[in-house]
């Protein structure tokens, strides 16, 4: 892996030149996957084109399929920014599932009980913040443990914030089967109560699911930028995540930027849980494991940990999700396609000199290894 | 036997028995205490077979110097194609059962195999950072299989008409005649790769620690640059390690649709790979280590499956105990524990996980 | 770069051309056309070919297929939180019946019962308390079937214990079941040893897809001296009964004849607590077809005992003789199980 400098060629600045290499590799990745996928659906006997016009139209053909590429994206976009963030300060966030969870447990609660637990309605412009801080708190929470785990004691944050997706998985599906469970009569399913009028968001247009979580997933993600790029804490992040020691040098207290790290982490996951239930559903409920915790770091690792790259990874997997139901039922092809074709990208992502081979294309900028085993 | 860190075995024996006696103590009215124990203890050494068979992968790939968090991968893969197998030999091609049956064990261990060969691939030629290796492994995993599992069985154009074609059953239980009519067989009347797993244990043992090959394949995970001046190839020992590991995440594949059900679910694996790790650390990076701390997590399963059969019987204090939930939190609970080292600090070897550079 | 970029590019536009020369589009039935008549089924979070409850209400409908020339058609929900969404593909699509398989899906169809006013909706298991006019509950009497697999098992056993295994008992059926078991045992025999064991502690898209579990409860059971288990729910109730079969102990399906279902267990299989899904749903369909469909409310189907199979020797005539006793008590009346329709809190 040689960092090759190169003229720039006439015409071009260094700056266009490096934007453009940043994106390309990115999206050639997706490209050959795709032509991968194609083969893959061809070999199965289905026809690619087709196949394709239908997740292009389940994901974009419609005003509704539009809003509902959103509403898949919302989550992975807090998600993948809360990875990404992660990735920048050293660290791998596996749990970005379980902080999501809990902070939607939490968001839910203070929807739902608090009123009645204080004896009071509390207006929206209380009761909103409130359920959203809580999530927030939440998820904070649940990433901070496995930091400071980190910090403190040397564990490998892979293992544990593996680790906190499970009792985080068993913690809710205790809560939402027994004491916060729906009484409604014909409930079975593990879900919340709805939550009070007041905690809720309404949704921007009538009959179509895009909502206010959308927007500010949008918003956090600039400002995510902004304190990565321009303020102290990101700063000592950033240093922390690349040379530990030589941040201990210049003054950067290690451990307390490790554990700020993961619970930024946490928290932006939790705002993903939270929104879920303020935004959208308006409860909690235990649903089937949606691999959040691996898209994420597929997204991160797409939008090469940058938030703007993030935002377009999430929309990326979001409409290939959304788009995949539509596929199958017009086309017939399982919707688990997709996820061989994501797994593909994020291959080739990863192993980028692969598509450098391909497409003949040099490496400008440094491998992402982030591995120092398990500490210790 | 040299090389056996007591302490640490002993802790885990203490905590197995602990696990045992709880049981006891809410079910020995209702139940006999012997045959609690044994029928816990039969429980254990059958469920800790995938743990163990995913600790060993992990020892060596690690040993070698290559972190590993694709055994998930490995084994939901090595189930599926090892399932498959079996079932294509069986249903279109007439072969009869016990054969499909090897036969598809060897195909899931091959399958592991491969997925060793890609992540030896990734990590010591293209030194991608390991754990985004190991991620795209089991992301692969569960993709392929969810795909697959569908074409082929449920499309109707598919080779098996859309119908999941009967499984040739399972791998037989070993029988042993003077010890059939003993309460204390079921021990011992285990299937083969449960049997294989304990074997690859002892067998791993003794090549890591008295071998020249482990002795090899020790020196390129703690000090890959001195081994390398040596004349060892790097590369080499850390392919052959991973690929190793690779063809035992294939055999603890095998044991979920070959030995325990005959059927594939998706994601059934259920994170039980992460554990198999959690194993490995908490063992120490050495297979008697990892051996013990799978037990401990199969006994962990045991007891939930034993606190079940018995819920009537739990006293109203130890309400807690009836929710499977709470009960279900304590392998992870203990996995976090172990890894803060407060039973005793675990060292991985010094250079593990980072890509060697020549 | 730019020659391999020409490449892929040449090769995608070669890819298409090939994909374009093929069959054109998917031909399409028209399920609006009143002369169309289309069935669609939606499963429960849980595949069709659980080779119990999904695949016997499809079955139903497939042989609506066959013998009413119907156009069907099966969508599978991974999500609980896709219900509605599922039923509305095949409402929108103009479907003329629609059957939503398991309890879980009773809150999503009555939902969508008025929506789609002209659809007749066959809700599996779904007990209407009130009556929508679209929308019947097919339903059956889980705790009579279960009594007599219960009775069965405690006349059949020689240690004095018997086990069952269920999956969830959050599902109404499945508490049928499950406590009809125990009953029927404890009415022949009151010193049963009964162990009721129900797969509550994972959530509801695994508790009845879990082969695993099932088997190492079975043998953890048999362990402890059981030698009869009623195996019941899904794919974790064949577990149970695989179980068996590797330890030669007696099992007992459910839902359907599982003789055919699980043939790896013939050797070991007394019975199967049935609820004869596949008529009652392809009667259902029929009538919705002849236009005599119920307007709303309930529909009762069949349960009882499946044939002793292989085991027909093993089964003394006494106990057979009691079997029928009970069964024929039971229809008429004058035997009530007491069990509660549901879980209580």
């Amino acid at each position: 892996m040689s960092t090759s400098a190169e003229k720039p060629a006439p015409g071009t600045t260094p700056k266009i030149k490096s934007a453009v290499n940043a994106v390309l590799v990115p999206l050639l990745a997706v490209f050959t996957a795709m032509v991968l996928g194609a083969l893959i659906i061809m070999s199965a006997g289905g026809e690619p084109v087709a196949a394709y016009r239908g997740l292009i139209e389940g994901a974009f053909g419609s005003a509704q399929a539009l809003s509902e590429t959103t509403v898949w994206g919302t989550p992975y976009i807090f998600a993948g920014l809360a990875v990404a963030l992660a990735f920048k300060g050293g660290l791998f966030n596996i749990g970005a599932e379980g902080q999501l969870a809990l902070g939607a447990v939490a968001a839910a609660w203070v929807g739902y009980a608090l009123p009645d637990a204080l004896g009071v309605t509390l207006p929206p412009v209380i009761h909103v913040p409130l359920a959203v801080g809580a999530g927030m708190l939440a998820g904070a929470i649940w990433g901070a443990i496995p930091g400071w785990l980190k910090a403190h004691t040397g564990g490998h944050e892979v293992i544990n914030t593996i680790m906190m997706n499970y009792i985080a998985l068993n913690l809710t599906s205790f809560l939402l089967n027994g004491p916060m469970k729906d009484p409604a009569p014909l409930n079975v399913v593990a879900r919340t109560p709805r939550i009070a009028e007041g905690a809720r968001i309404p949704p921007i247009f009538a009959g179509l699911r895009f909502h206010w979580g959308f927007i500010l997933a949008l918003v956090v993600a600039g400002i995510v930028w902004w304190v990565l790029q321009k303020t102290t804490l990101g700063f000592e992040i950033r240093t922390a995540g690349a040379n530990p020691d030589a941040a201990r040098y210049a003054g950067v207290n290690v451990p307390r930027t490790i554990v700020m790290t993961m619970m930024l982490s946490g928290l932006l996951a939790g705002l993903a849980g939270a929104t879920e239930v303020t935004a959208l559903n308006y409860r909690h409920e235990l649903g089937f494991s949606v691999g959040y915790g691996f898209d994420a770091i597929a997204i991160a690792l797409l939008g090469k940990t940058h938030p703007l790259g993030v935002v377009l990874a999430s929309l990326l997997w979001a409409a290939m999700r959304n788009g995949a139901t539509r596929m199958q039922f017009l086309t017939q092809i399982p919707v688990d396609v997709i996820s061989v074709i994501q797994a593909l990208i994020l291959l080739f992502v990863a192993a980028d000199a692969i598509i450098r081979w391909i497409y003949r294309i040099r490496a400008e900028e440094e491998r992402l290894v982030l591995t120092r085993g398990w500490g210790g | 036997m040299g090389n056996l860190d007591w302490r640490r075995l002993g802790f885990i024996a203490l905590i197995i028995l602990i696990l045992i006696g709880v049981v006891i103590m809410v079910g020995g009215d209702k139940v006999a205490p012997s045959v609690i124990v044994i029928s816990m203890v039969a429980t254990t050494i059958s469920v800790a077979t995938p743990l163990t068979l995913g600790a060993l992968c992990g020892v060596y790939c690690e040993r070698a110097g290559v972190v590993n968090i694709g055994i998930e991968g490995m084994m939901l893969m090595s189930a599926f194609f090892g399932w498959f197998a079996a079932i294509y030999l069986n249903t279109i091609l007439g072969v009869s059962a016990m054969p499909s049956l090897t036969l598809g064990v060897v195909a899931a261990v091959l399958t592991g195999g491969l997925l060793g060969l890609l992540h030896a691939v990734l990590s010591v030629t293209y030194k991608v950072d390991q754990i985004i290796g190991g991620t795209v492994i089991n992301i692969l995993a569960i993709g392929i299989t969810g795909f697959l599992n569908r074409q082929l069985f449920f499309e109707k154009a598919s080779i098996f008409g859309g119908q999941v074609p009967h499984a040739p059953g399972v791998l037989p239980r070993l029988h042993i005649p003077w010890l059939a009519n003993l309460p204390i067989a079921s021990i011992f009347e285990q299937q083969p790769i449960a049997v294989s797993a304990i074997v690859l244990v002892l067998v791993t043992h003794f090549v890591l620690f008295y071998t020249r090959w482990g002795l090899r394949t020790r020196s390129v995970g703690e000090h890959p640059r001195a081994a390398d001046t040596v004349g060892i190839s790097v590369a080499r020992m850390r392919y052959a390690n991973v690929i190793i590991g690779g063809l035992i995440a294939g055999l603890a594949g095998a044991y979920f649709t070959l030995e325990s059900v005959p059927s594939f679910e998706p994601l059934m694996t259920n994170g039980r790979g992460f554990i198999a790790l959690a194993a490995m650390i908490f063992g120490n990076w050495a297979p008697f280590g990892a051996w013990a701390s799978a037990l401990v997590f199969g006994a962990a399963q045991a007891l939930q499956i034993n606190l079940q059969f018995f819920r009537d019987q739990i006293p109203s204090q130890w309400a807690f105990l009836q929710q499977s939930y709470i009960v279900g939190m304590v392998p992870y609970l203990l996995t976090m524990v172990i890894l803060t080292g407060i039973v005793g600090k675990t060292t991985p070897p010094a250079a593990d996980g980072v890509p060697y550079e020549k | 770069m730019r020659r391999y970029l020409l490449a892929s590019i040449s090769l995608l536009v070669v890819v298409t051309l090939l994909a374009a020369c093929g069959p054109a589009g998917e031909k399409e039935a028209d399920c609006s056309d009143a002369d169309v008549f289309c069935v669609g089924l939606v499963t429960d979070v849980g595949k069709i070919d659980d080779k119990s409850f999904n695949q016997s209400t499809w079955e139903g409908v497939k042989q609506a297929e066959k013998e009413l020339g119907a156009i069907v058609q099966y969508v599978e929900t991974t999500d609980s939180k896709d219900y509605g969404k599922n039923i509305a593909q095949f409402g929108d699509a103009g479907f003329d019946v629609i059957v939503t398989v398991g309890f879980g899906l009773g809150e999503a169809t009555l939902e969508a019962g008025p929506k789609y006013p002209d659809v007749k909706f066959i809700g599996v298991d779904q007990f209407q308390g009130d009556v929508v006019p679209n929308v019947v509950g097919l339903i059956f009497p889980e705790d009579q079937s279960g009594f007599l697999a219960g009775a069965l098992a405690a006349l059949m056993s020689e240690s004095g214990q018997i086990g069952a295994v269920l999956g969830t008992d959050a599902v109404p059926p499945v508490w049928r079941f499950g406590e009809g078991y125990r009953a029927g045992a404890e009415y022949v025999r009151p010193d049963i040893e009964v162990s009721v064991v129900y797969h509550n502690d994972v959530g509801f898209d695994k508790t009845f897809t879990d082969p695993e579990w099932g088997k190492t409860t079975a043998l953890s059971m048999i362990d402890k001296g059981v030698d009869v288990i009623f195996g019941a729910g899904g794919k974790t109730g064949n577990g149970a009964l695989m179980g068996c079969a590797e330890k030669g102990v007696m099992a007992i399906g459910v839902d359907t004849d599982q003789y055919y279902t699980v043939p790896e267990a013939q050797a070991v299989l007394l019975t199967s607590a049935m609820k004869l899904l596949t008529p009652g749903t392809f009667d259902l369909i029929k009538m919705a077809k002849e236009g005599n469909f119920p307007a709303g409310g309930n529909y009762l189907g069949e349960a009882g005992l499946a044939p002793y199979h292989d085991l027909e020797d093993k089964v003394p005539a006494d106990v057979d003789a009691k079997i029928q006793e009970i069964d024929a008590a039971l229809k008429a009346g004058s035997l009530e199980t007491g069990v509660s329709p549901v879980k209580p809190e």
